[in-house]
């Protein structure tokens, strides 16, 4: 092996002198035999031939001496390559067709599995046994229906990380929001809230310092200390070393810098924290007093668990194990807490799920729309491979008279399909660094579009990325190596050489059509979906919110440890509305309890009449201020709004949705009815006003039953402020934020969102879907075009003296036209067909993610056929037009 | 006339190169004169076979190629056996030997 492996390895690098020895060797044989032969009495001439001809064909054995070496494999293929690479600079174009067509097929593709890699494939870095390592769920059924969350409380995590025998570590971990700095450079910052044990997942060191202890990650006597994500200590204190023992105001308390993470180390997160500090003293600044009772009991759920197994422990076993420790915990917190389901119904499980959320047992949108993404780049990629392909065979075909002529001259049917080969390699190869080059450039756009707050590795640094993009790059270029392959194993190349000048002629290549019909169908594929989402996502524009979403400022008071009474709690509000009503910029403000999408709550109601409320849906209760609806903009139907008069003391009253209104008092008017809440024996609420509906929990069409309640008459609530802006909301959101901070106590700081973002975020997954399929949608149609085009400019090129004989003849321009076009239209026609069949047979699958658009609807799929047809069109027009002017006296003489 | 040419049965070319090489080492020319002349002419191995018969048994290291200068002056390629190659050629006689024998036993029979 390590012979051959040397003599390869000479043959490459001592190429020249190999191949000099060999000739030198055979040179000194002839000549030795001439020799002879003349001793023999033979004329010098005559010797020669004769030798020659003992010696048989010179060049033929030296090939065949080669591959005795074993080397002529990487011989031809090197020569090959320099011949393929030579034929790409000889015609540019054609070059750039089709490594352009690769790059963007193989360009997409790298894009897309490093976003799907993240997401579903590769476990966190440094972490030890990935295979052992998993991210708990907990299972409990509410009547009979099993509900899996991940969140548990600081106490649950306590009870499993004691009360089990089958994990090697058990670690709490949760991602925070908190304020950096103080006063007006507060920012907020992503802190990683994690359990000393956290550390024991990872096999990671620090860059500097150390990490937290156990010691240190007490919330009776632990340390407030960090541990500095990398990235963060590059970008914030630039790398330098003396960050160590410097503090940092995590509000409310200074926190003291012991080591930064290695680069890349993001913890169990996707989103890199950029600070890591003890769970425990995280959760004591946070709660702040109410810590003491929280971390006690089982009342706040807001860390989420991780473990790794013990080697040896099956999963099953483990899940078993972990369970019964969850259950003797869910029996503690009944004692705590009489009123929660028993033991029997609730039946309490743990599940042990992949580290990565995407993979599930409870996986988020993102992961679809990047695996639907997947699959839509991996059909861009086949309509790439069809076009190269397509382009290739072009060239194959035109050069057909030169095949034919190697083949007489003894080249090898396995050489010259090795050789077709190679030359689809070597363009598969310059489409791949193409293709990384997209995935560099575009593919940012792409994953900041997707998830802007993971760290990103460059894709061309990415190993596996870059294994992926070279192996898909070789099936490119292996698929559309393939269609000219076929035809140089099939062509007959003695009628090759004969046709001379006319050569193809009448012959319709079949390949070349099936590889447009597949085009066209994947590009009908493409643009179908394109059309429902981008239909999607216009009907999500325009469904009305009953609110003006780009006008309004959510403000959301964050105290951290600064103690307030109820009523001090009230009089800073007050005072940030007072303050707020004051700036030009503010047209209207209101104090509510929840703003649409977060926060809101629903409740019990109950009515006189109305058996159950609750199978009729959700009742969401929102708590407001007087002017609440001139300021967000919900229209009142009839009735009066919520005054100032609505205090503590006054008559209970509320305003209800128009759909709630209609529900609970059909055919009536619901103006004076009266409802109560929560419980059945709470006094009565007369509903005095009447408004618009609004969506709130989601976009559909489904039923919105709202009720608003005078915040004074709502009992204690730590509501927002949500402000009406003169003119667009966004730009004004830091002077604004600057401008309340004023109000606050010093410690406390201020989150300011635009509504229109809380909302963007549920229409988040229609947008991506239609922008992304409306990037390789067109992507499609692009390719499709060019590929059509080359076809049918091909096919004329190949008809000229068809052409030039029937003009001669006297056939008018329209003939010529119609007669060029047939075949090219014939080819669309049938892939429009099967491509917009296959999408009424998949259309199932995509209508979970469409918004009020039927997977088959026609218009969508009226318009791609319509825009397909006159794609085609076009481009077999062109070059049918040019057809027309084919002079029959040059044609014809050309033979 | 020269007498009769027999094809070489497949495979016979590789023992005869080692066998001829175990004697003596021998440059391409020499082997292609020698197997004549031992052969009687009956055997006539052209350079065409040769050569790629001494690269492969080079490829496989049963033989080992030097340059050298001989007696006249001349440069030649001179092939020799490796151990490797000894040891092959005494396995392949044996072969050899087990299998004209049978041959020939079956050959008397008729």
């Amino acid at each position: 092996m390590l012979r051959r492996l040397r003599g390869w390895l000479r043959a490459i690098l001592r190429h020249d002198a190999v191949e000099g020895e060999m000739q030198e060797e055979m040179r000194l044989h002839l000549e030795r035999k001439i020799e002879r032969l003349v001793a023999r009495g033979l004329s010098p001439e005559a010797a020669r031939a004769e030798a020659m001809r003992e010696f048989g064909n010179l060049g033929r054995i030296q090939e065949e001496a080669r591959d005795a070496r074993g080397v002529q494999w990487i011989e031809s293929a090197l020569q090959d390559a320099r011949y393929a690479v030579r034929g790409l600079r000889l015609k540019p174009g054609f070059a750039f067709a089709v490594i352009a067509t690769l790059g963007l097929g193989v360009g997409a593709n790298a894009t897309m599995f490093g976003i799907v890699d993240r997401l579903m494939l590769r476990p966190p870095r440094y972490l030890i046994g990935p295979e052992r390592s998993h991210h708990f769920y907990f299972g409990r059924s509410e009547n009979g229906v099993e509900r899996l969350g991940q969140a548990a409380q600081y106490r649950r995590y306590l009870d499993l990380a004691e009360g089990n025998s089958s994990m090697d570590v058990v670690a709490a971990f949760a991602p925070r929001q908190l304020a950096v700095g103080a006063g007006d450079i507060a920012e907020e910052a992503v802190f990683g809230a994690a359990s000393a044990s956290l550390w024991k997942l990872f096999d990671a060191r620090p860059a500097l310092g150390r990490f937290f202890t156990a010691e240190e990650d007490r919330d009776t006597d632990g340390a407030r200390v960090a541990v500095l994500s990398y990235s963060y200590w590059q970008s914030r204190y630039g790398g330098s070393p003396d960050v160590l023992g410097s503090t940092i105001v995590i509000r409310p308390a200074q926190y003291t810098v012991i080591g930064v993470a290695p680069r890349g180390f993001a913890g169990v997160a996707l989103e890199t924290p950029d600070v890591f500090i003890p769970i425990a003293m995280a959760a004591l600044d946070d709660f702040g007093p109410a810590w003491a009772t929280a971390r006690a009991e089982y009342s706040m759920t807001w860390l989420e668990i991780y473990g790794r197994r013990k080697p040896g422990v099956t999963l099953e076993a483990a899940e078993a194990d972990l369970s019964a420790a969850y259950r003797a915990s869910y029996r503690k917190q009944i004692e705590m807490e009489p009123g929660t389901a028993p033991i029997d119904l609730a039946r309490p499980r743990v599940v042990l799920g992949s580290m990565l959320a995407e993979r599930g047992p409870a996986p988020s949108a993102n992961s679809r729309i990047a695996l639907w993404l997947l699959g839509v780049t991996g059909i861009v990629l086949l309509i790439a491979c069809a076009n190269a392909g397509n382009l290739l065979l072009a060239r194959a075909l035109g050069r057909r008279r030169e095949i034919a002529v190697r083949v007489a001259l003894g080249v090898s049917r396995g050489r010259l399909l090795r050789q077709l080969l190679i030359e689809s390699m070597v363009v598969a190869v310059l489409g791949t660094v193409a293709g990384l080059l997209l995935a560099q450039w575009g593919g940012q756009l792409l994953r900041t579009f997707l998830m802007n707050s993971v760290e990103w590795d460059s894709p061309i640094a990415d190993r596996r990325v870059l294994l992926f993009t070279t192996v898909t790059a070789v099936f490119a270029g292996l698929l559309a190596g393939l269609a000219p392959m076929l035809q140089a194993g099939r062509s007959d190349q003695v009628a090759a050489l004969k046709t001379g000048a006319r050569d193809g002629e009448g012959r319709r290549s079949r390949i070349r059509a099936g590889l447009m019909l597949v085009q066209v169908a994947l590009s009908v594929i493409l643009l179908i979906g394109t059309g429902l989402f981008v239909r999607s996502f216009t009907r999500v524009g325009r469904v009305h919110l009953g609110y003006d979403a780009g006008r309004l400022l959510v403000v959301q008071v964050r105290l951290r440890n600064v103690e307030l009474d109820s009523t001090q709690q009230v009089a800073l509000r007050h005072a940030l509305l007072d303050r707020a009503r004051q700036n030009p910029a503010v047209e209207g403000a209101t104090l509510a309890y929840s703003v649409p999408f977060s926060g809101t709550r629903s409740r019990r109601i109950f009515v006189a009449g109305v058996d159950s409320t609750s199978r009729l849906g959700e009742f969401i209760e929102q708590a407001a201020s007087p002017g609440y609806f001139t300021t967000v903009g919900t229209r009142l139907l009839t009735g009066r709004d919520l005054l100032p008069e609505d205090g503590p003391g006054a008559p209970l009253v509320a305003v209800v949705s128009a759909d709630m209104a209609k529900v609970l008092w059909p055919r009536q008017n619901a103006i004076g009815q009266c409802f109560r809440t929560r419980t059945d024996g709470a006094p009565c609420r007369t509903v005095v006003g009447i408004a618009e509906n609004v969506k709130q929990a989601s976009l559909g069409s489904e039923a919105a039953y709202t009720y608003y309640l005078p915040a004074r008459q709502a009992g204690e609530f730590e509501g927002r402020l949500i402000l009406r802006i003169r003119g667009e909301a966004e730009s004004q959101r830091e002077a604004i934020r600057r401008d309340l901070q004023g109000v606050m106590p010093s410690a406390g700081y201020l989150a300011v969102r635009p509504m229109a973002r809380v909302v963007s975020q549920v229409t988040r997954s229609w947008r991506l879907g239609s922008t992304l399929f409306a990037v390789f949608g067109s992507l499609a149609l692009v390719l499709a075009s060019i590929g059509l085009y080359s076809v049918v400019a091909y096919s004329v090129a190949q008809r000229k003296h068809e052409v030039g004989v029937r003009i001669a003849l006297g056939a008018k321009a329209g003939n010529v036209v119609g007669l060029v076009m047939r075949d090219g239209l014939r080819v669309v026609l049938a892939g429009v067909a099967v491509g917009a069949g296959v999408a009424l047979a998949a259309g199932q699958w995509l209508s979970p993610l469409l918004f009020q658009v039927s997977p088959r609807d026609p218009w969508v799929f009226g318009a791609v056929t319509g825009v397909l047809v006159i794609v085609a069109l076009i481009a077999s027009g062109v070059p049918a037009l040019r057809a027309t002017r084919v002079d029959p006296a040059t044609v014809l003489r050309e033979d | 006339m020269p007498p009769a040419k027999t094809t070489l049965l497949q495979g016979t070319l590789d023992l005869i190169v080692l066998q001829l090489l175990q004697a003596e080492p021998t440059n391409g020319y020499d082997l292609t004169q020698r197997i004549q002349a031992i052969s009687r002419d009956v055997l006539n191995v052209n350079a065409g076979s040769l050569y790629p018969a001494l690269y492969r048994l080079e490829e496989r290291g049963l033989v080992r190629a030097e340059w050298q200068s001989t007696d006249k002056g001349r440069r030649a390629k001179v092939y020799s056996l490796t151990a490797q190659g000894r040891k092959q050629l005494a396995g392949e006689r044996d072969s050899w030997h087990r299998f004209s024998g049978a041959l020939a036993a079956i050959l008397r029979t008729g």
